[in-house]
């Protein structure tokens, strides 16, 4: 528990520093040298010690809008086992109440765009909640397929122990189906490139960044470490499953999760570097991409693996 | 029984009261409210106690020297009265500053007395333990609810949304009489209890002709139709009640006749899934489309009887398929969300009702910002959106949780069973999904921002009458939210008495989700906590500014640039544009100055549109060509009874 619970606030205070990976691969291909890795660690430390000015169209939901999205981040990551160590909390279903959490998160980040009565935040707000419905549907698609695989409805159950490799050996091939999904998933979630850019310049153009344009100071810092956090826990799944080996040593564990982490921030890294953001109406098509992907992971491995 | 009657007779004289009061308009509502409200609040504490207490409370009286009316009550009829009383009891509350016209004293008093009769025959509804008690109360409650509707009937759109209403429950009725008549045909007897000696063909068409029925009072697609029509039609407090509870007397009719006929095939768990699964999808999807907030919301109870039947047939089809656990799971879910859902939907509608009150307009997109305003209103309209989007920590989370728990059951098991329920796990996710982002076009577009329009606004909130009971509701989405173990526990009461043979279900495995949903909401506030302190450690001391929001550069903003309502839901409107086919009307943009422009746009329920070309025009057709039977002479009219009887005679 103890241990468990380290590993937890470990996750919180690592979490900027790999989102830094993303804009130093984003620069190597841009030629450039790139802010440095504590970068993100530095615009925190600069946000906290700032005030905040705030819109007159405002209510109180404005404020409690950085503070539920981060916490519904927070969260969620005690559920979740790092390098194969069990999660400090976890029971079964413990994946229901995750996915809705999140879902709590982004009603209350929606309803603090829409408290602004801008209409740019407005129109991210739209977005923000089109497209992850199909990402919950992708979600529950690839959920169906553990919980068959494994009789287990929680996220501890998939990836300690002997699990993700079981996963990988149970399912075979399709497995690589469903990393794919959900590393489209991941994308979706935490707004990069193709769906969401984050660096872009013009409001029109964002979804989440459009969303949180009033906020500043703390506020924003929350809402930034809160995406940290989310990005985090999306990545940290595909990485056990890219890296589904248990070695019964904690300290090689930790080096083939690291390993895996890396691999999946470097993989958001490049896709940034070398595509273009989807033009908004085809985003969905990209989704539902993950959605047939997870769909014929689970009718192929029931049906025919099984 | 005693506590019963008293309630039933509370709550009538009520009614009659107001009748006889009516010259003295607040003493009118003061009588009929307090007579109404502790009626329902001894037939609450009634139910309560039978339900903490399963057993079979019984009576029956001789009416008439023809039939008896036999009333039971049972796990499952206690359940559903618990919420009817529930509901009821606040929103006769919420009506004492709601129905605030004293110009219209006598319509308020008459309004009073077909409440008063709605709330009696739905509590007799889920009381009737024959076929004839069943039938007269369910007629009693469709046409006190119709006048209900109407009662503002100088607006021909009220009076068509009445009289919509009036066919579609009768069409319903008639196909309850129908197999109501099948079932005494092939058992001699009017009891529920008799029903499973008849042979298995009977039994299905009873199923499947009374789930029309039922699903037409429920609001099951395609038979929802009347639904958004009369619930913007009626007050609101009225809406609370219909669409809170009226509707459910659907789904107690449907478990009620599976649970008496026993007849556990996996056809008919698969039909009521699968039209619990378009239901669901549909009934948010069209919501989404919705300009007009009462619409909306009544969209909304079309999507939440879906969601109710997903749950439901998963409990049929852990029956048929010998899971009891996603039996009892399934059962739970969808009872527990019965209650749920008539707890945020009339809080939603009262909400909605104190909205419509103070600004004079039910059209979302010419509202805005009410939040400043309307403190009460506007919290306790966000809990019940939470809480119909099912999000943690409020009570739709819980229902929709064992669900979704039966749900992967079923998943685990063979190929038909496999097949629907990730069907039903997917569309759960997707309505969930939809839901939300429902929701927060309610809630941004109508509580948050800036006023749409200089005229529209909203004074102070006042009436404590009002407010009280949307407190009431929130804290009850809250308090099931964080600790279902009580709640699931009146619903796993209810289920026993279903017929599936289990006899007492164990309580401890069921106690162990609840007790995991609590811990999941425990943690989630000490985070919230640590996280709203350390804001607190952050702002400690520091400079708060106040200015405009940030325009990206534009300077000259106007309320009227907002985002509407209409546009949040464009996109995903397109996305599901062949089920929910939109019309738009706006003149193309010309000239360098265009002149003053208009956008209109509908979002077409598919199954109105096609209800006209595929039953309505045949029936007209049909009956066009029979107009020569109606010829107007009285004589023959005397013919026609006397020859009705004499081929009767031959059948008896």
């Amino acid at each position: 528990m103890i241990k468990s619970l380290m590993f937890w606030v470990l996750a919180i205070f690592l979490a900027p520093f790999f989102s830094a990976l993303i804009l130093k691969v984003k620069a190597f291909f841009g030629g450039k040298k790139g802010p440095p890795l504590l970068i993100n660690y530095y615009t925190l430390v600069k946000l906290f010690k700032k005030g905040s000015v705030y819109s007159t169209s405002t209510t109180f939901v404005f404020k409690l809008g950085p503070m539920v999205s981060l916490s519904s981040a927070v969260t969620v990551l005690l559920f979740l086992p790092l390098a194969g160590q069990a999660p400090v909390f976890s029971f079964n279903g413990d994946l229901l109440f995750i996915l809705y959490l999140l879902g709590l998160g982004r009603f209350f980040t929606i309803a603090a765009a829409m408290d602004t009565a801008s209409p740019f935040e407005g129109m991210g707000a739209a977005r923000e909640a089109y497209f992850p419905i199909i990402c919950e549907a992708t979600l529950f698609m690839i959920l169906i397929l553990f919980y068959v695989l494994t009789g287990e409805l929680r996220l501890a159950a998939y990836f300690t122990g002997s699990q993700p490799f079981g996963l990988w050996q149970m399912a075979g091939s399709p497995m690589l189906f469903v990393v794919i999904a959900l590393f489209i998933i991941l994308l979706a979630e935490n707004s990069r490139v193709p769906v969401d850019d984050p660096a872009t310049h013009l409001e029109l153009t964002m979804i989440h960044e459009v969303m949180v344009l009033d906020h500043s100071g703390p506020d924003f810092g929350f809402i930034e470490l809160g995406s940290f956090c989310k990005l985090f826990f999306y990545a940290s799944i595909i990485a056990q499953l890219i890296m589904p080996f248990e070695s019964g040593y904690l300290a090689l564990n930790l080096c083939l999760f690291t390993a895996g982490l890396v691999v999946v921030y470097l993989a958001v890294g490049i896709m940034e570097s070398v595509m273009a953001r989807y033009r908004m109406d085809r985003v969905p098509k990209f989704l539902l991409t993950s959605f047939a992907l997870a769909f014929f992971a689970t009718v192929i491995t029931l049906e025919f693996i099984k | 029984m005693n506590s019963f009657t008293l309630s039933m007779v509370l709550i009538c004289c009520g009614g009659l009261a107001a009748l006889f009061l009516w010259r003295q308009f607040l003493l009118m509502k003061a009588v009929a409210v307090g007579f109404i409200g502790i009626g329902c609040a001894v037939g609450l504490t009634d139910a309560l106690t039978k339900l903490l207490h399963p057993g079979s409370y019984a009576v029956s009286l001789k009416y008439l020297n023809l039939f008896y009316l036999s009333f039971q009550i049972d796990g499952l009829s206690a359940f559903f009265l618990v919420s009817i009383f529930l509901v009821s009891l606040l929103a006769a509350v919420y009506s004492f500053h709601y129905l605030n016209d004293s110009q219209k004293a006598l319509r308020t008093a008459v309004s009073y007395l077909f409440f008063a009769l709605l709330i009696a025959s739905m509590a007799l509804v889920v009381t009737a333990a024959n076929l004839i008690t069943f039938m007269l109360a369910w007629e009693i409650m469709s046409l006190s609810s119709f006048f209900l509707v109407i009662y503002d009937y100088e607006s021909a759109d009220n009076r068509k949304a009445g009289y919509l209403y009036f066919v579609f429950s009768h069409v319903g009725a008639m196909f309850i009489l129908a197999a109501f008549g099948i079932f005494y045909g092939n058992t001699g007897s009017f009891m529920f209890a008799d029903g499973n000696t008849m042979p298995d063909s009977a039994k299905l068409t009873i199923l499947i002709l009374t789930f029309i029925g039922f699903g037409s009072k429920a609001g099951v697609f395609p038979f929802h139709v009347w639904l958004p029509h009369a619930h913007p039609a009626a007050p609101s407090h009225i809406s609370a009640v219909m669409s809170g509870v009226m509707i459910k007397t659907g789904i107690y009719g449907i478990v009620r006749l599976y649970a008496s006929l026993g007849l556990h095939t996996p056809l008919f768990g698969e039909i009521v899934l699968v039209a619990g699964m378009i239901s669901g999808i549909l009934g948010v999807v069209y919501a989404l489309g919705q300009h007009d907030i009462k619409r909306l919301l009544a969209y909304h109870s079309v999507e939440n009887i879906g969601i109710i039947l997903i749950g439901i047939g998963i409990g049929m089809l852990g029956v048929s398929f010998g899971n009891p656990i996603m039996a009892v799971l399934g059962f739970a879910g969808g009872l527990l969300h019965v209650l749920n859902h008539s707890i945020f939907k009339s809080l939603l509608f009262m909400g909605a009702g104190v909205v419509i009150q103070k600004t004079g307009t039910r059209t979302i997109d010419m509202l805005g910002g009410l939040l400043k305003n309307m403190k009460i209103t506007g919290i306790t309209f966000l809990v019940g959106s939470l809480a119909i989007s099912g999000l943690p920590p409020f009570n739709g989370f819980v229902s929709e949780f064992f669900i979704y728990l039966g749900g992967f059951r079923g998943a685990a098991l063979d190929r038909t069973a496999f097949v629907l329920s990730i069907m039903a796990i997917v569309s759960l996710a997707i309505i969930g999904g939809l839901a939300l982002a429902c929701f927060t076009k309610v809630v941004g577009v109508v509580f948050q921002g800036e006023p749409r329009r200089p005229d529209v606004t909203a004074g102070d909130e006042k009436g404590p009458a009002m407010l009280l009971p949307m407190l009431v509701l929130a804290g009850l989405c809250f308090i099931i939210g964080v600790f279902p173990r009580m709640f699931i526990y009146l619903a796993l009461n209810a289920i026993p008495v279903s017929g599936l043979g289990y006899g007492r279900i164990p309580m401890e495995p069921f106690m162990q989700i609840t007790a995991n949903i609590t811990l999941a909401a425990t943690v989630f506030f000490v985070i919230l906590a640590g996280v709203v302190a350390l804001r607190l450690v952050f702002y400690k001391d520091k400079t708060i500014g106040s200015a405009g929001t940030w325009g990206c550069g534009f300077t000259q903003p106007t309320p009227k640039m907002q985002y509407t309502g209409t546009s949040y839901a464009a996109s995903i409107l397109e996305f599901f544009r062949p089920a929910a086919p939109l019309e738009e009307d706006h003149p193309a943009i010309s000239g360098r100055f265009p002149i003053k422009t208009h956008y209109h746009s509908h979002v077409h329920d598919i199954a109105e549109r096609h209800m006209v070309h595929v039953v309505v025009n045949p029936v007209l057709w049909l009956f066009d060509r029979l107009r020569w039977i109606q010829h107007g002479d009285i004589h023959l009219y005397i013919g026609y009874i006397l020859l009705a009887i004499v081929v009767l005679l031959f059948f008896i």
